[in-house]
């Protein structure tokens, strides 16, 4: 499937849902999505555009914006094109609907993406922290006004 | 250990006061210790724990890998008298081996209360003494020498098996000039 085609089909069945569609080479593409529609997208993506694979779920923290994007990175078996969807939230309620229910692998990368930005994935199985111990909840560390980093409490620094 | 020790002393002052079992002066184990601590025979203990010092398996990092190492038949530790162990109520050393993240530190405290006393800690890498690479992390915790006892530090990002060996006969010199921090003299 050509990568000029599989972003015809994307704007075209979800007009007001993506924009900035781009295709940045024969295999990368790029699209914003809105942040309501981002489950039901990944849905088509998934069922009509055989883009089975979700590489990753992460977060990108633009506090000029006053915004966070939450990014993901969806391949396919059948076709080389990697696809980068980026759903910009409100940095004061990151809110989004999860993937869960279309790609399982996401459960985890949710998780993480939760503890480090405290975006909210709405309806996720089990929304808890992943890695972090469960008292940083809150910290949000990886966004750019945390205050714990960096960490000047040690007396030997080198 | 110290309540203990007063309770107990009362106790025998009450038996001596009611004059149960007149003539004999009741003692504790402590009290056996503390007593022991002041003469010779601590050099011998001493000289047997120095030449017993089991540690315990429990890496934490890249470090660990030298650990493992260092126990493994190349370098023979047990010529030295230390054998990995893996369980720690069968320990006597603990090897801080890598830097200890926020979310760790309480089971690593929770291991360090497992082990039997008398027991000794060394912290080995840069992680464990300063945060190494990881010094101004969010999840790490510094300072880990206020939270354990520590006799040696061996720096070094991994040291080598050899240091970690250096590390034990300076922990060995320790105990046996009874200036170690795992026993109260």
């Amino acid at each position: 499937m050509d990568v000029r085609k599989i972003i015809e089909s994307l704007t075209g069945t979800f007009p007001e849902a993506i924009s900035e569609a781009m295709v940045e080479s024969e295999i990368r593409a790029r699209a914003y999505v809105d942040k309501e529609k981002a489950r039901e997208v990944c849905q088509y993506l998934k069922d009509s555009l055989q883009f089975d694979h979700l590489c990753s779920v992460c977060g990108v923290d633009y506090i000029k914006r006053n915004e966070l994007e939450v990014v993901y990175h969806i391949a396919s078996y059948d076709h080389p094109v990697v696809l980068t969807l980026k759903a910009a939230l409100p940095r004061d309620n990151p809110e989004i609907e999860s993937v869960v229910s279309v790609y399982w692998n996401a459960n985890w990368y949710e998780r993480e993406t939760y503890e480090l930005f405290g975006i909210l994935f709405k309806n996720h199985p089990n929304l808890k922290p992943l890695v972090l111990p469960d008292d940083m909840l809150g910290e949000w560390p990886l966004r750019k006004d945390y205050k714990g980093f960096p960490n000047t409490t040690a007396k030997n620094l080198v | 250990m110290g309540e203990m020790k007063e309770e107990k002393t009362n106790n025998s002052k009450e038996i001596q006061e009611e004059g149960t079992i007149p003539g004999v002066i009741t003692t504790t184990t402590s009290a056996i210790h503390n007593f022991l601590k002041k003469t010779k025979v601590q050099d011998i203990i001493n000289w047997g724990r120095k030449n017993s010092l089991w540690f315990m398996v429990q890496p934490m990092g890249c470090c660990g890998v030298e650990m493992i190492a260092t126990g493994c038949a190349h370098y023979d530790t047990d010529r030295f008298g230390i054998i990995p162990r893996n369980s720690p109520r069968q320990a006597d050393v603990m090897i801080i081996s890598g830097y200890v993240t926020k979310k760790y530190l309480p089971s690593l405290k929770r291991l360090w209360e497992q082990m039997p006393s008398p027991k000794w800690v060394i912290a080995m890498g840069d992680c464990s003494i300063s945060g190494g690479p990881f010094y101004e992390s969010y999840s790490t915790v510094q300072n880990i020498d206020e939270i354990f006892p520590i006799d040696v530090f061996i720096p070094g990002c991994p040291p080598r098996p050899e240091a970690l060996l250096q590390g034990f006969v300076e922990l060995q010199k320790k105990i046996k000039a009874k200036k170690d921090l795992g026993t109260e003299y």
